[in-house]
């Protein structure tokens, strides 16, 4: 109780309590598209055991769970799915973009992939690796308990707008006033060198 | 171990080779029949009708039974390389009974619409509507002619060469599941 009789110990007591209880129970939505799927199977079952750690509790239904583990390569065309997917999920919720791919599209900067799943949604962690080994995937859950402990700061969960997640290809960024017809050509390679300083 | 003197690879070749004689004498009169580099027989058709034919035939002759649709496919001819058409059909057939395969091409120029095997081959429904969405090459009597991997409202056709490969179109949400032509549209 403060001098005032407001009651600031018992509320930071309870934060720090559903904090404690929410890092330490973090249940997995797990969505596993490609290789990576693989490797974190392998994460959660006995040899790696995420147990552990208390993420042991696979959830396949988004409203149970409260961390979106994104693994593996995202299509266009499975985007809407994948943020349907995490707008169901309820408050608090994070988001694990493990593997190349999910985190930037990896080696596929084709015309149907997604280049990295942030242009859809917030993503607390990204973890490199084609596909990660389960050591990453644990050091990944590690770090987003100390991110929960510490309160870090988070983006908002918004949906970007259509204009938003067009702009945050990255090559679109790179160039200015090409829309639709990018192509690489010659020039454009000796332009990017020149920037570089590379001959 | 049991151990024959031919090896299975060579009896493989023999039974191809005289695939090749076979449809030399039969199929050859206004048709191309040459060999690829492992031996196996390329047969190029006349036109999109004469390529439906061929395979309606070699299905139905009793000497050489293609009865297995291995795939459908297409590729962009834009540099002339196959002829002075602009895309080439690609049909690869197989016969379960004598183990012996036929690669069927056709050329196909860019209005030109080629002529569905559904009504012979069930399977090369899903192949064709591919065939359709990478390429655009329109099958006339298809019964469903629509993207299967592709977003329905996308547009262009992503394996023709002049496509830009990083070209990416992003919808807020998908169609609707159905089944035939798209209603909402």
């Amino acid at each position: 109780m403060g001098k005032d009789g407001s009651s600031f110990f018992f509320t930071t007591m309870l934060e720090e309590t559903a904090k404690w209880a929410q890092k330490n129970s973090l249940w997995p939505m797990t969505f596993g598209t490609s290789c990576c799927g693989i490797e974190m199977m392998s994460t959660i079952s006995s040899t790696y055991d995420l147990a552990r750690f208390g993420a042991e509790v696979v959830r396949f239904s988004p409203r149970q769970a409260d961390l979106l583990i994104v693994a593996g390569t995202i299509t266009t065309k499975m985007a809407p799915v994948l943020r349907t997917i995490y707008d169901q999920m309820l408050e608090p919720k994070w988001v694990i973009a493990m593997g190349a791919c999910s985190s930037s599209g990896g080696i596929f900067d084709t015309y149907s992939v997604l280049q990295g799943i942030d242009e859809i949604m917030p993503v607390d962690v990204y973890v490199p690796g084609c596909p990660p080994i389960p050591e990453g995937l644990i050091h990944a859950i590690l770090h987003l308990q100390k991110q929960i402990d510490k309160s870090l700061e988070r983006k908002p969960a918004e949906k970007p707008t259509f204009e938003d997640s067009q702009n945050a290809m990255s090559y679109r960024k790179s160039v200015d006033g090409v829309k639709a017809n990018f192509i690489i050509t010659p020039e454009y390679v000796n332009e990017q060198k020149n920037l570089r300083g590379e001959k | 171990m049991k151990t024959s003197s031919v090896s299975p690879n060579a009896k493989y070749l023999a039974t191809q080779m005289a695939l090749t004689e076979y449809l030399k004498t039969q199929f050859g009169t206004g048709r191309k029949i040459e060999l690829d580099n492992f031996e196996e027989v390329i047969v190029w058709a006349k036109d999109p009708a004469d390529a439906k034919r061929c395979v309606k035939d070699f299905m139905t002759d009793k000497n050489i039974q293609m009865d297995f649709l291995s795939d459908l496919t297409a590729y962009d001819n834009k540099d002339g390389e196959d002829g002075d058409k602009r895309f080439v059909l690609v049909y690869q057939l197989f016969s379960r009974t004598f183990h012996t395969r036929i690669r069927l091409k056709c050329l196909l120029d860019e209005n030109e619409s080629a002529l569905t095997i559904v009504d012979l081959f069930a399977g090369a429904n899903w192949l064709e509507r591919e065939v359709y969405d990478m390429f655009g090459i329109d099958f006339k009597g298809h019964p469903n002619l629509r993207r299967i991997m592709m977003d329905e409202r996308f547009t262009g056709h992503p394996l023709r060469k002049e496509y830009p490969m990083k070209q990416r179109e992003p919808f807020k949400d998908n169609i609707r599941l159905h089944l035939g032509a798209n209603e909402d549209k």
